[in-house]
């Protein structure tokens, strides 16, 4: 299992800022033989996500017992039991509150590296693409082991703040939230930056320069103009790293120690060390759940906010 | 109404001077084309002025004041662009607004001055659309009511019909002179189209190389350009190698000639010029310069095409030749139809090649032997660069 390998659910298509009235092309038909060349793709995800789905649905709703994965008959026991256990909640919290600072962390650190890419004229750009995207480059695991030696208690970051004098002991900075969120802010920076580049591209900078000479500050320029233009590519962006953080499982595992288990953690728990099928497929559901919930409240609300972003 | 003034402008890029020591100087609600081929600096003039810029040398000047190095958003100057650079997220009417919100207008002006503007570029209409939903030459439109709405003291236009084609873009230069000499408001034209700068100027300011070649009405930058590289940039023309034989100033004195120096605005005086005689490659001519030339230096004739014209017969007729007027034989390589005109390519005395442009009555058959009749106030002198 990677970070990256539960499926994520589809995000809302792209919204355009200011598109009411907005007159929809018309698509030649394309016919019955369009279907064929979706047909490989449909195959596979029927099999390979639909199918299994399906099995866990089912799997969640089969009555757990003792010696065996599931016993006879179905039950919604599972659900009122993971709904009404305040651990259970309490992690569901925490995940959830995590993709949150991950996407908002995300979203900060990655919209100025994003406007650079998209304005450069440098010639090293396509080096700095190879940047963006090295987080991607190396394995979940080793990556992992990476921020292990740099964050843990005995680990480069704490010797040299200690050899510098700056701090007397260790601080904690792995197994906790900390360590977890800062290594998939690492990895998830890059579904951050790709969206947000391709949207700034798409904005003319002569619109910056038209906003000044309006009498605009170049503040004022970014709130009013850039920012709401840039949506779509928020919106992209953000969707993608809450969903992806949502189900992380390695980088939990291995930073965030005994303090700070994800949903992910506890399904894996219930699947494999307690033997716990149909526990573990309520909560991976509810967790799917939530997350849907979520994105599809969120692409609401902010459709509403891009609307009163204008005057 | 405000006076715009630039001293000793000069802009360099990475060693490359773009702008080199500008001066130029506007009276109130004049219009003024920077008007040159790409690369010239005017764009680069017209962003200095702007604040976009902040020149290397010299000084902004409007009004008086030192602008140099205000700000963009402090300079109260409306810009057009030539993608006109509407805001794609807001509304036609918030378009417009936005420039009035900057300036704090309240609620219930802003809708007036919208609406008001909206109304003299014929979009009242429009007001809730968006930019997208417009046509190019409706963007234009929206984007010169953009600019004017805030009342600037200055309106720049970069390249503003560029993206319009020819149809709109002969109705846009009529309706944007109407509309700056109704609102009366000085304005910087950037172009590198010298028709459109041609119909739409009262002084035309043309830049090559960086630098002012020259500056002056339409008429006098057209017929009596200040160099061979303005002659050759504006329109077209016949340039015929020559030496100046004699030189004699015409009309006033002298001392009423300008300097000649190429930036200088051409007065009545200046513009008489004085009367040269050159031998040039197709014989001996009089002609006009803009001062006198020092006999023997190198110089070149322009002639335009459409300013000479066909003898009515053979050379016989060279007596009745009205004076100063010269005839050249010629044989007739090929002719061009242009719809509104003829062109036809006469070889003549010397070898040399011209250029002749008639009315399509007047087309003559491409072989056939012709005269050429050069008159004296076609012939204009200028120094060999």
């Amino acid at each position: 299992m990677t970070d990256t390998s539960l499926p994520a659910p589809p995000p809302p298509s792209a919204h355009s800022p200011a598109s009411p009235a907005a007159p929809v092309p018309q698509r030649p038909p394309t016919g019955g033989r369009g279907f064929w060349l979706i047909a490989p793709a449909l195959v596979l995800i029927g099999v390979f996500l639909v199918l299994p789905y399906l099995n866990i649905v089912v799997m969640s709703l089969r009555v757990p017992t003792v010696g065996a994965p599931y016993g006879e008959g179905f039950t919604l026991g599972n659900y009122t039991r993971v709904l009404s256990d305040p651990y259970f909640l309490g992690v569901l919290a925490d995940t959830l509150s995590l993709g949150v600072t991950t996407t908002l962390i995300c979203l900060l650190l990655g919209y100025p590296v994003a406007w650079h890419l998209a304005r450069t004229t440098s010639r090293w750009q396509g080096v700095l693409y190879v940047l963006v995207l090295s987080p991607l480059l190396v394995g979940v695991v080793v990556r992992s082991f990476g921020w292990l030696i740099l964050l843990s208690g005995n680990g480069v970051v704490n010797r040299t703040l200690i050899d510098l004098g700056l701090i007397e002991t260790g601080i904690a900075l792995m197994n906790n939230r900390l360590g977890v969120t800062i290594a998939l802010v690492h990895v998830f920076l890059p579904f951050m930056i790709l969206p947000l580049v391709g949207v700034i591209q798409s904005i003319d900078p002569v619109i910056e320069t038209a906003g000044q000479s309006l009498g605009a500050s170049r503040f004022t320029v970014f709130r009013r103009l850039i920012l709401p233009l840039s949506w779509p590519g928020i919106q992209a962006g953000t969707i993608l790293v809450f969903v992806l953080s949502l189900s992380a499982y390695v980088t939990p595992v291995m930073l965030g120690g005994a303090q700070m288990k994800t949903m992910s953690v506890l399904v894996v728990q219930s699947l494999i060390d307690n033997f716990q099928w149909p526990t573990g497929a309520a909560l991976a559901l509810v967790l799917t759940g939530c997350g849907i919930v979520a994105v599809v409240l969120y692409a609401r609300l902010s459709q509403r906010w891009t609307r009163s972003v204008q005057p | 109404m405000t006076r715009l003034v630039l001293e000793g402008l000069r802009k360099t890029f990475a060693g490359q001077a773009a702008v080199h020591r500008l001066d130029l100087s506007t009276t109130e609600g004049e219009f003024i084309s920077l008007l040159g081929p790409s690369g010239c600096g005017k764009t680069t003039t017209l962003r200095c002025v702007a604040g976009f810029e902040f020149p290397d040398e010299g000084q902004v000047l409007l009004d008086d004041r030192d602008e140099t190095r205000v700000p963009p958003e402090k300079r109260d100057i409306g810009m057009v662009f030539q993608n006109y650079a509407l805001f794609p997220h807001l509304t036609v009417a918030q378009n417009l607004a936005f420039g009035l919100e900057m300036r704090k207008v309240a609620r219930d002006d802003i809708r007036r001055r919208v609406e008001s503007v909206l109304g003299t570029v014929q979009l009242s209409a429009m007001l809730d659309r968006f930019p997208r939903q417009l046509s190019g030459g409706q963007q234009q439109r929206v984007a010169l009511a953009r600019a004017l709405v805030i009342e600037p003291r200055l309106l720049l236009l970069d390249e503003p019909l560029a993206n319009l084609d020819a149809i709109l873009r002969d109705e846009m230069r009529v309706f944007i002179r109407d509309l700056q000499k109704r609102v009366g408001i000085t304005t910087l034209y950037v172009t590198h189209d010298q028709a459109e700068a041609m119909v739409m100027s009262d002084r035309i300011a043309v830049m090559l190389g960086g630098k002012l070649a020259q500056l002056g009405p339409p008429e006098s930058i057209y017929l009596r350009p200040a160099s061979v590289a303005v002659a050759r940039f504006i329109g077209r023309t016949n340039l015929v190698p020559a030496t100046v034989v004699a030189s004699e100033s015409a009309g006033g004195t002298a001392g009423a000639i300008s300097g000649g120096s190429p930036g200088g605005s051409s007065t009545p005086a200046a513009e008489a010029g004085c009367r040269v005689t050159v031998d040039s490659a197709i014989g001996r001519l009089e002609g006009r310069a803009a001062r006198p030339l020092p006999a023997g230096s190198a110089v070149q004739v322009t002639l335009r095409p459409e300013a000479i014209s066909f003898a009515a017969s053979g050379l016989t007729d060279v007596v009745a030749q009205p004076s100063g007027s010269s005839l050249l034989r010629g044989r007739i390589e090929r002719t061009y139809f242009h719809g509104a005109s003829v062109e036809h390519l006469v070889r003549t005395t010397g070898d040399t090649v011209l250029i002749v442009q008639t009315a399509h009555g007047h087309r003559r058959a491409e072989g056939s032997d012709v005269a050429v009749r050069l008159p004296a106030d076609a012939v204009w002198v200028v120094e060999d660069a």
